[in-house]
């Protein structure tokens, strides 16, 4: 599904990461973990797209090149960013943007009828208030209700590659209940490629199977099962990363 | 709703019409609670004049604006003006709004939303409140966005009284790159995300029955 191959990546010049080389297959849900401003964002932003970011290497999905499509062409092959702080646009609704990217990734007239009978089945699903859909995007709302609103989007849109940067953070624990199990479905009737970004395990709990990976200083550190996750929650990144930097070197050596 | 045919001067005690304007300068006095609508109306020069104890929401869209409009508001005591208006400049246009507030515990909102796709917009609003009156707020909330065009807005609030309440607030500038990029992260071709952003900032300020009336909703 979706293949990264010896990527680098760069703003204004600044090297973030030094030839990143990773593999999500469908289905599949990875985990990246990594201190406060090691880049982790800057990964998710540069696969969908953000051309703020200069790459080298290449991105592969379903055996395309994408690493030069921007961001709508990304979309439209179903990869999906679900951002840390998703943001408010005054005087757009949410059932108007969705009627608009339906149709134009269907290619044809949305039936108003099904298309709101789904959206409320979704909200319903989501615990999120029906009003919602009416209301300008994210205007007004809390962090929780923005993330139900961007799985309410993802759940309409249907992607195939799901990239969630911090979609916990702020969460309380009745909402990341909900936000978890909603993923665990999405994953589980779908089967999407899923990339998760955060700090914490709440999220992880939710799937029983994962890939974690650790980046830090430029470079992926190290990737294993969710083994890694409770090991880097136990210990910190700064043991965990110099335990590991070290046997290599004695490696080499 | 009903319409009403405005030649010169008509005096509105309450309810909710949706003007007609027959000449290029009206005048409307307000007696109680009054909502009206002004929708693609060619007028020049309207003035309001609002009576003790009474409330004005006024929404005035114009898809394409074709003249410069003067708007002179005069609130006397307990009086509230909630005036709403958005445009789309093509060519040179000016917009000049003169509130007097001359007594005492009064409010007024002006909100305005203009597009500017060709010429200059030049947006000018003064609110004046005069010494000796007390417990009166007058905010200004103006954006303008540059499609193409130019914007240029003066928000100038005089205050010659110590108890006030007083808020401008103005923004100019293009469309955001992060809502169009939020948007194509959606699956929206760059120009369609430009168009649903412009039509949004446009409604955005324009209650139900305008937005009904222009096929929004």
């Amino acid at each position: 599904m979706l293949e990264v191959k010896d990527l680098s990546l760069y703003i204004d010049d600044l090297l973030l990461f030094n030839n990143i080389n990773l593999q999500v297959k469908s289905g599949e849900v990875h985990v990246f973990m990594g201190k406060n401003g090691v880049g982790k964002s800057s990964i998710a932003k540069a696969l969908i797209g953000d051309n703020n970011y200069k790459v080298k290497g290449q991105i592969i999905y379903n055996k395309e090149d994408i690493t030069n499509l921007n961001i709508y062409e990304r979309s439209k092959r179903g990869i999906y960013l679900i951002n840390q702080n998703p943001m408010a646009i005054e005087g757009v609704t949410n059932a108007e943007m969705l009627r608009v990217a339906l149709s134009e990734k269907l290619q044809k007239n949305i039936d108003i009828f099904s298309f709101s009978k789904e959206l409320n089945q979704i909200c319903e699903a989501l615990e999120l208030n029906p009003s919602f859909l009416h209301r300008d995007i994210n205007v007004g709302c809390s962090g929780g209700e923005r993330k139900k609103i961007e799985l309410l989007h993802m759940w309409v849109l249907k992607p195939s590659l799901i990239i969630l940067d911090e979609i916990d953070s702020g969460l309380d624990v009745d909402a990341l209940k909900i936000v978890g199990k909603s993923l665990k479905k999405y994953l589980e009737e779908y089967k999407p490629g899923v990339i998760i970004i955060t700090h914490s395990k709440s999220l992880i709990d939710f799937f029983p199977n994962c890939y974690v990976h650790l980046f830090s200083d430029h470079e992926l550190l190290k990737s294993g099962d969710k083994s890694l996750a409770l090991e880097i929650l136990n210990k910190g990144f700064k043991e965990i990363s110099n335990t590991f930097v070290i046997s290599k070197n004695d490696k080499n050596e | 709703m009903n319409k009403l045919l405005v030649s010169d001067i008509i005096d509105i005690d309450e309810g909710s019409y949706e003007l007609n304007c027959k000449s290029k300068e009206i005048t409307i006095n307000i007696h109680k609670t009054v909502n009206l609508y002004l929708i693609n109306e060619e007028v020049e020069k309207i003035n309001i004049n609002l009576n003790n104890n009474s409330i004005l929401n006024i929404y005035k869209y114009d898809e394409e604006i074709k003249n410069d409009l003067k708007v002179i508001i005069n609130q006397n005591n307990n009086s509230k003006i909630n005036y709403y208006a958005s445009f789309v400049n093509r060519k040179n246009s000016n917009l000049v709004i003169l509130n007097n507030i001359k007594g005492n515990d009064n409010y007024s909102n002006i909100n305005i939303r203009n597009v500017s796709e060709d010429g200059n917009s030049t947006i000018i609003i003064e609110s004046f409140l005069e010494s000796k009156t007390i417990n009166n707020e007058a905010i200004e909330n103006l954006k303008g966005i540059t499609n193409g065009g130019l914007v240029h807005i003066e928000p100038n609030i005089e205050v010659s009284s110590n108890e006030v309440v007083a808020n401008h607030f103005t923004t100019i500038g293009g469309l955001s790159n992060d809502a169009i990029f939020y948007l194509m992260g959606k699956g929206i071709k760059k120009e369609m995300a430009k168009k649903i952003l412009l039509k949004g900032f446009k409604f955005s300020n324009m209650d139900e029955y305008i937005k009904n009336k222009c096929g929004v909703i």
